[in-house]
């Protein structure tokens, strides 16, 4: 396959914009999560008032407290549901075990599931028909328009969502008549079970331009960078039960690590790489997760090519804005609201201006004391989100104008595939590669 | 009642009995037993006119007018009745209504009944002419002629005895009356009684003393007599004879009751009435409902010093909470809280700030008065919130505070009781008062109806209603309350809570219904239930029987029966201990003991005492000897009493359960179910009664020869079985009996499979209870697979009623709720039963209990499953021995006073190793203070002290040498102590960074890994990090349960509740989450 024609890889500016993701010597230091909440409240709130004045130019804002029965008001505050089948870990300790073991499963939704709205004075439960409460989650600053009701309770008549957050127009085509890809890839799973190792390799001799024919060769050199959504390795976590390991099980545990290393050296000595950490990743918990550690990757770091990032990962391509996150925010959505697909969520965490309201009610976060680093301040002109069950992408567009690609990116264990966006035309196309046809 | 001489009764029950206690039906509790009457003068507990001072404040009660008793509609004395459910019945002395009672000067007692009508306007009901009396024996020779001089000499010695009295007259009235005593067989039906009226009821006790230590009377000589029914307590007296039982419909006919000038009570409804007049209607059809009648649930908080409880004296009262609900009604009608200083307002309360003390108390007076409550709960407002208020109010010189009964003016009663059992020791409390309003303490109710292991407000909310609340420590109520409105409110919030609560247990156990029928079916007042014992219930029951028969109750208590006398209890069969893998059947007796007492026709009235057996020479077949000895008639002579009371009560046991079975109505069949358990209940203590031998009337012969039965039947049972159930009678095994408690026998018919164990086990019940008189039955109720027995009262095993799978696992008398235990026992043999029992894996439980002594022993325990709790009673130097908690709580006060346990909190420790020969009470620990000190705690102690009488009890029967496997298995070898950090040695200790991955220290500062480890650098990091995302998951599962639990996203969590099962995970997640960064952060550099 020796053409002897080197087609130079293009190239593209590249900012990383995760400062606001880096947790640099913040320590858990007997920190609460009131005060994450009570920044976000204030935050949004802010951006809130200017629209419902906008809205509803003639009627006051109340503070929950000082809500009258029966007058017309806006409150604005911060939405907790009320769910009965959320799992809760006093039950899990205070409760009898019972006979019958119970199915843990992936959806907490009810029908008996109600909303409250809570500012910093206090509370009241929100009532309109029934299916609001599978729409809103937990943590989400918005809106309301209705009056309190006899037995203090409040009639919803409308709510108001902060919208879509301002967005930096595009920088006016430097060099967007050449044709330039991002790759993003998520779910890689080395080493786990059912994950096929040759079709990765396809994949990364496909973006190395180690594959095909010329036209081909091309469409690889056109990639200007692959950012890999987590899920990269998959640990044998049930090796360590408590017990303490042999020699031989220590070095299983790491052998996955060992190939994702080798992996990324081959991409990073090709093209520029981003790693986020994602929910299996050996890297903390909580978000936002902070990158994954060099020492992991003795290899693939020696490059300057590769980056090592958070998770929600941000950064800008040529003066366009990139974020995303592992999937960690979506999914939770979906465990804890309704919706007809994942696009759906990621369009609602938009238009919520908050990438993980369910932080940390349901989802691990690091307990901010001075800042929530989830809010959106700027509408980014692509989207994304790893680990996902299949790939979807759609084309949002603001009211003042913004327009994001909205993208899921599928696990590669599950469907062999990729996703290609072009910083020309901000379309998204999938890449599936197969090696069933190789096997005898 | 006086107390001091409550104090001196002897309320114990001998060896015998107590072993009884436990076995069987219940028995009466040890209780106070010297019930009589206390004459309240109407007079004293009004408060003089310039004592008064009446709604200062305007604005206030214009907002508390709008709560309201709806308004009585038109009404007209002589057009209209008054029919109205009446609640509470008690007396008073006042002077007799001359209208009325024309014949009658002087004081009277004039009963009251307070109710509630149907429209939900309240009514007290004065009722005159009722007077109180009893009997004495008629002697030989005593004609009509005789009771002039009687009564004149008794008179005077009346008298004699009370000469400071205002009374005119004490004896009114002596009648010649035809009865007979309830005591024993007699074949005369009916001998000549007398029948004497007192003027007020506690002369009953006086002329009664007088009678029994005799008297001399002309013509006769200085005698003795015993007396009947003078210890019947005069509501209890009235109600009787005029067929009143508790929580019953009255009517007022129109025309025959008058409309009370005075207005002696704040009820809207005031009338008077002759007792006789009135009618009362049986708990039936339309009369079977109850009225809408208000029930205020309330809680106060008061801002404790630090280090102190609160004392009336000192600390003042902040902050009320009011939720006032009518019954039958879902949602409360009064969500009201009133704070000393300003409060920000909150969603769905009203909220009433004052600037002085004063102000709230008497705020909170003038709520109770418009809202006018019919019952009053709250958690343990008898013992502390009530007699606070009161306390307070006399310090604060606040005079017109106490008038929050039903009576105009009138003040509350506070008044010491004690209350001594063996079970409890002596405990002080105050009782109070409160004219017209029952008061109901969840507390006491509690801890009457449910065995728990705490009964905090949060662990029995936790329990019934699955609901944590948070628990705001005492010595940060004085802080919230310093600080702003919003903080007060955050207080507020809480005390609402503390208010709201107690009405939805009452609510979710169905109190109202539950006590209102067990009032009815019993015969005695509400309030009785819950202040008074089990043996009243019975005895009113008596009485009742009695009067239609024409029989009287004799005073026995002096008899002085009881010392040493003790009889036999229940018979319980050796045990078998094993683990039973076959079906195991259980037959049961249904209500064994009250069967017994309805087959064998046994009661006081039927008793034939040993020296009138010749005499009265009955014919043998009219009569049955017990086994144990004493001789009863059959009912062809004699219908007992307690027998027909049973039949009555277990009769209508039948039909509430018949008809609970047709009802729909929610509502409905809340009552019906409340009126058959009041009955089970009822029917079971009969037996008690009897056999209490400081009761009322006690009579062993009665008690002896139930349980004498009792074991007759057991044993009979077992016999039956083992003789037919075998291979020579064609069954395919031979049965054997392999245990029997008292009214139940296990057998284990040797099929193996749940069904043909049903199926004999029906055909064994059959054939079995045909061989008894009936009503005694034995049923089959259920199937033990696989089964394990312990010992006698312990064991564990599958209950099946149906054929394709088990209701649950049942177990007894295995401690899984005992205090004085650490929740790690509860767990792991919950865990074990369930892998033996359920999973039928019991390598599986050897496993789990293994790795469970070796994470003990490894220093890898969860420290709150550690935590053993006590209640603090009395300070240090009050108690006699040492004991772990108290000395903790003494080092607790020194380290810091402000946050040491005080007496009432609970306090929680845990045993940490101390030096060799330290004293158990020594080792104890704040688990807090361990927690922050990495202090080690005593693995052995938790071993042998806590986990291996459990563990054992329930291997032993299915492991060969149980004791060496587990306790001192290979499991046991590694051990591992954690290093304090306040110990003496670390003071000289050099701290140095050893290698992450062989601990082999470093020199060079800044490395994480020795060079032979840096190789696997990527493996090591590897582990520290998963250690923090354990950790990092577990910190945010629990600081949002808080959240969630606290009700609020933007408020820190206060919490301190140390009965939560949470509370030290959540302190200890904190603190390891915190290391292990460290130990992240060294890789770094």
């Amino acid at each position: 396959m020796d053409t002897g024609a080197v087609l130079p890889r293009k190239q593209a500016d590249y900012i990383c914009r995760d400062e606001r993701y880096c947790l640099s010597m913040q320590r858990y230091k007997g920190q609460q999560y009131s005060q994450l909440y009570f920044f976000r409240l204030h935050t949004i709130r802010q951006n809130l008032l200017s629209r419902v004045q906008e809205r509803w130019p003639s009627l006051p804002v109340c503070k929950i407290l000082g809500l009258e029965e029966g007058q017309l008001c806006v409150v604005v505050g911060t939405l907790y549901k009320q769910m009965q089948l959320k799992p809760s870990i006093l039950e899990e300790y205070s409760k009898e075990r019972s006979v019958v073991p119970l199915a843990t499963p992936n959806k907490f939704t009810h029908n008996d599931d109600y909303l409250i709205m809570e500012d910093e004075s206090g509370r009241v439960k929100l009532i309109r028909d029934a299916n609001l409460p599978s729409f809103y989650v937990t943590g989400v600053v918005v809106a309301v328009c209705g009056k309190e009701e006899k037995d203090g309770e409040f009639f919803v008549q409308e709510i108001l969502e902060p919208g879509l957050p301002p967005q930096i127009p595009l920088p006016s085509a430097v060099s967007f008549d050449e044709e330039k890809f991002v790759v993003f890839a998520s779910g890689l799973k080395i080493g786990g079970e059912s994950t096929n190792p040759l079709e990765l390799q396809l994949l990364l001799d496909h973006l190395t331009g180690h594959l095909g024919e010329e036209e081909e060769q091309s469409l690889s050199s056109q990639i200007v960078r692959v950012v890999i959504a987590g899920g990269s390795v998959d640990l044998q976590t049930s090796l360590s039960n408590g017990q303490p390991l042999s020699g031989r099980e220590q070095t299983k545990l790491v052998e996955p690590i060992r190939e994702l290393d080798l992996a990324l050296t081959q991409l990073a000595a090709a093209m520029p790489v981003d790693i986020m950490p994602g929910p299996n990743d050996p890297a903390n918990y909580s978000l936002p997760q902070q990158p994954l550690h060099r020492c992991l990757f003795p290899g693939a770091s020696l490059y300057n090519t590769f980056v090592s990032a958070t998770n929600p990962h941000q950064f800008e391509l040529d003066g366009a804005l990139f974020l995303g996150t592992s999937g960690q925010n979506i999914e939770d959505l979906e465990k804890y609201s309704e919706a007809e697909e994942r696009l759906d969520f990621m369009e609602r965490t938009l238009v919520w201006r908050h990438l993980a309201p369910t932080a940390p009610d349901t989802l691990g976060c690091y307990p901010f004391t001075d800042r929530d680093p989830f809010i959106l301040e700027m509408c980014p002109h692509v989207y994304f989100c790893g680990n996902q069950p299949s790939y979807a992408s759609r084309l949002l567009k603001g009211p003042s104008g913004q327009q994001v690609r909205l993208i899921c990116i599928p696990s590669f264990q599950e469907t062999s595939s990729v996703v290609l966006v072009s910083l020309k035309t901000w379309d998204s196309h999938i890449l599936t590669f197969s090696a069933n046809s190789f096997q005898p | 009642m006086d107390s001091k001489r409550r104090n001196g009764v002897a309320t114990n029950l001998p060896p015998s009995k107590r072993l009884q206690a436990t076995n069987g039906p219940p028995v009466v509790p040890a209780e106070p037993m010297d019930e009589e009457d206390e004459d309240v003068f109407l007079e004293e507990t009004l408060l003089r006119d310039e004592e008064l001072h009446e709604f200062g404040n305007v604005n206030l009660a214009s907002q508390l007018a709008r709560w309201r008793r709806p308004a009585v509609a038109n009404f007209d004395p002589q057009a209209h009745d008054i029919v109205f459910q009446q609640l509470e019945i008690d007396y008073v002395v006042g002077e007799s209504h001359k209208e009325l009672c024309p014949n009658r000067s002087g004081p009277a007692a004039v009963l009251r009944m307070f109710g509630v009508t149907q429209d939900g306007n309240s009514v007290c009901c004065h009722v005159h002419g009722f007077e109180p009396y009893f009997y004495i024996s008629c002697l030989d020779g005593i004609g009509p002629d005789d009771v002039p001089k009687f009564r004149s000499t008794l008179e005077s010695r009346m008298r004699e005895a009370n000469r400071n009295s205002r009374s005119q007259l004490f004896i009114t009235k002596i009648e010649i009356v035809q009865k007979r005593s309830i005591m024993y067989f007699q074949v005369q039906k009916a001998r000549s009684f007398l029948k004497i009226f007192v003027g007020l009821p506690t002369m009953v006790a006086g002329c009664r003393g007088i009678l029994e230590r005799g008297i001399n009377i002309e013509g006769l000589g200085q005698r003795c007599f015993l007396t009947y029914e003078s210890n019947v307590l005069f509501a209890l007296r009235f109600m009787i004879d005029c067929d009143v039982v508790g929580g019953n419909w009255i009517e007022l006919p129109a025309g025959s009751y008058k409309d009370s000038q005075t207005r002696k009570s704040y009820c809207q409804l005031d009338v008077d009435v002759l007792y006789s007049k009135l009618i009362s209607h049986p708990p039936v059809g339309q009369y079977s409902k109850l009225a809408p009648f208000r029930i205020l649930s309330f809680d106060i908080e008061c801002a404790g010093r630090k280090g102190h409880f609160p004392e009336p004296e000192q600390d003042p009262v902040i902050q009320i909470a009011n939720l006032v609900t009518v019954q039958g009604e879902q949602k409360p009608m009064v969500r009201n809280v009133m704070t000393l200083k300003s409060c920000s307002p909150i969603v769905g309360a009203s909220v009433m700030s004052f600037d002085s003390e004063r102000e709230v108390l008497l705020a909170w007076r003038d709520l109770v008065r418009e809202v006018d409550p019919d019952v009053i709960i709250g958690y343990n407002i008898c013992k502390f919130d009530l007699p606070y208020l009161i306390e307070r109010a006399e310090t604060l010189k606040v005079n017109e505070f106490p008038i929050l009964g039903r009576i105009r003016n009138s003040r509350l009663r506070i008044r010491d009781t004690s209350f001594s059992s063996r079970q409890y020791g002596i405990r002080e409390s105050k009782e109070v008062t409160i004219e017209g309003r029952v008061q109901f303490d969840l507390l006491q109710a509690m801890q009457r109806d449910y065995k728990l292991s705490s009964y905090s407000l949060n662990s029995v909310s936790a329990h019934f209603l699955g609901e944590q609340k948070e628990d705001v420590h005492h010595s940060i109520i004085s802080d919230l309350q310093n600080g702003n409105p919003e903080t007060r409110r955050r207080l507020a919030v809480y005390c609402l809570k503390d208010a709201y609560l107690p009405q939805r247990l009452l609510d979710k156990l169905m109190y109202v219904y539950n006590y209102v029928e067990m009032a009815r079916v019993t015969g005695v007042p509400i309030s009785f239930l819950l202040a008074r014992g089990q043996s009243i219930k019975v005895l009113s029951q008596i009485l009742r029987k009695s009067k239609q028969r024409g029989l009287l109750v004799p005073n026995m208590k002096a008899q002085g029966a009881g010392q040493g006398e003790s009889f036999e209890g229940a018979t319980v069969l050796e045990a078998k201990s094993g683990f039973y893998e076959k079906p195991i059947a259980t037959l049961d007796f249904a209500s064994l003991y009250p069967s017994i007492m309805m087959a064998y026709n046994l009661c006081y009235c039927t008793l034939v005492r040993a020296e009138d057996q010749h005499k009265l020479n009955l014919p043998a077949e009219s009569v049955t000897k017990t086994p144990s000895g004493e001789i009863f008639v059959k009912p062809t002579l004699e219908k007992g009493i307690l027998p027909e009371i049973l039949e009555e009560l277990l009769a209508a046991r039948k039909r509430a359960k018949a008809d609970l079975k047709e009802a729909t109505d929610p509502l409905e069949k809340a009552v019906l179910d409340g009126r058959q358990l009041a009955l089970k209940v009822s029917a079971n203590s009969v037996y008690g009664f009897t056999g209490a031998t400081i009761g009322q009337l006690p009579c062993l012969e009665i008690s002896s020869s139930v349980t004498s039965f009792g074991r007759q039947m057991i044993e009979h049972t077992k016999k039956l079985v083992q003789d037919n159930f075998n291979v020579s009678n064609g069954y395919s095994h031979d049965s054997e009996v392999v245990y029997g408690d008292t009214d139940s026998v296990m057998v284990q018919f040797g099929v193996p499979s749940v069904e043909e164990a049903m199926k004999l086990g029906r055909e064994a019940a059959e054939q079995i209870s045909n061989t008894f008189t009936k009503p005694i039955k034995l049923e089959f109720e259920k199937v033990y697979w696989p089964y394990l027995l312990i010992s006698k009262k312990r064991y564990a095993g599958l209950l099946w009623t149906k054929t394709e799978k088990y209701d649950k696992m049942d177990t007894k008398g295995i401690e899984t709720v005992r205090r004085d235990n650490c929740l790690l026992v509860k767990n792991l043999v919950t865990e074990c039963l369930h892998k033996i029992l359920i999973d039928r894996n019991i390598p599986g439980a050897v496993q789990f209990v293994k790795n469970t002594i070796s994470d003990l022993l490894m220093n890898r325990m969860d420290l709150s499953l550690l935590v053993i709790t006590k209640g603090l009673t009395k300070s240090g130097e009050d108690y006699a021995n040492k004991s772990a908690h108290v000395e903790l709580a003494e080092r607790m006060r020194k380290r810091d006073a402000a946050t040491a346990p005080s007496v009432g909190d609970r306090v929680p420790y845990v045993i940490i190793k101390a030096a060799k020969g330290a004293k158990a009470y020594e080792k104890s620990e704040d688990p807090i203070y361990v927690l922050e000190n990495n202090i080690p705690i005593d693995p052995q102690y938790y071993l042998e002290n806590q986990l291996s009488k459990p563990l054992l009890r329930i291997f032993d029967p299915i492991l060969k040498n149980a004791s060496r496997e587990l306790l001192h298995g290979s499991h046991t070898r590694s051990v591992s102590i954690s290093t304090p950090s306040n110990s003496g040695i670390m003071k000289f200790a050099k701290k140095r960074a050893s290698c992450i991955g062989c601990r082999t220290p470093i020199t060079e500062e800044n490395q994480t890994l020795c060079i032979h480890c840096k190789g696997r650098e990527a493996e090591l990091y590897q582990k520290t990090v998963t250690n923090v995302r354990d950790l990092e998951q577990l910190f945010g599962r629990l600081w949002t349960q808080c959240q969630r639990c606290q009700g609020s996203l933007h408020q820190d969590v206060l919490c301190t509740s140390r009965d939560c099962p949470i509370f030290y995970r959540r302190k200890k997640a904190q603190k390891d989450l915190a290391e292990a960064e460290v130990q992240l952060e060294r890789w770094d550099f």
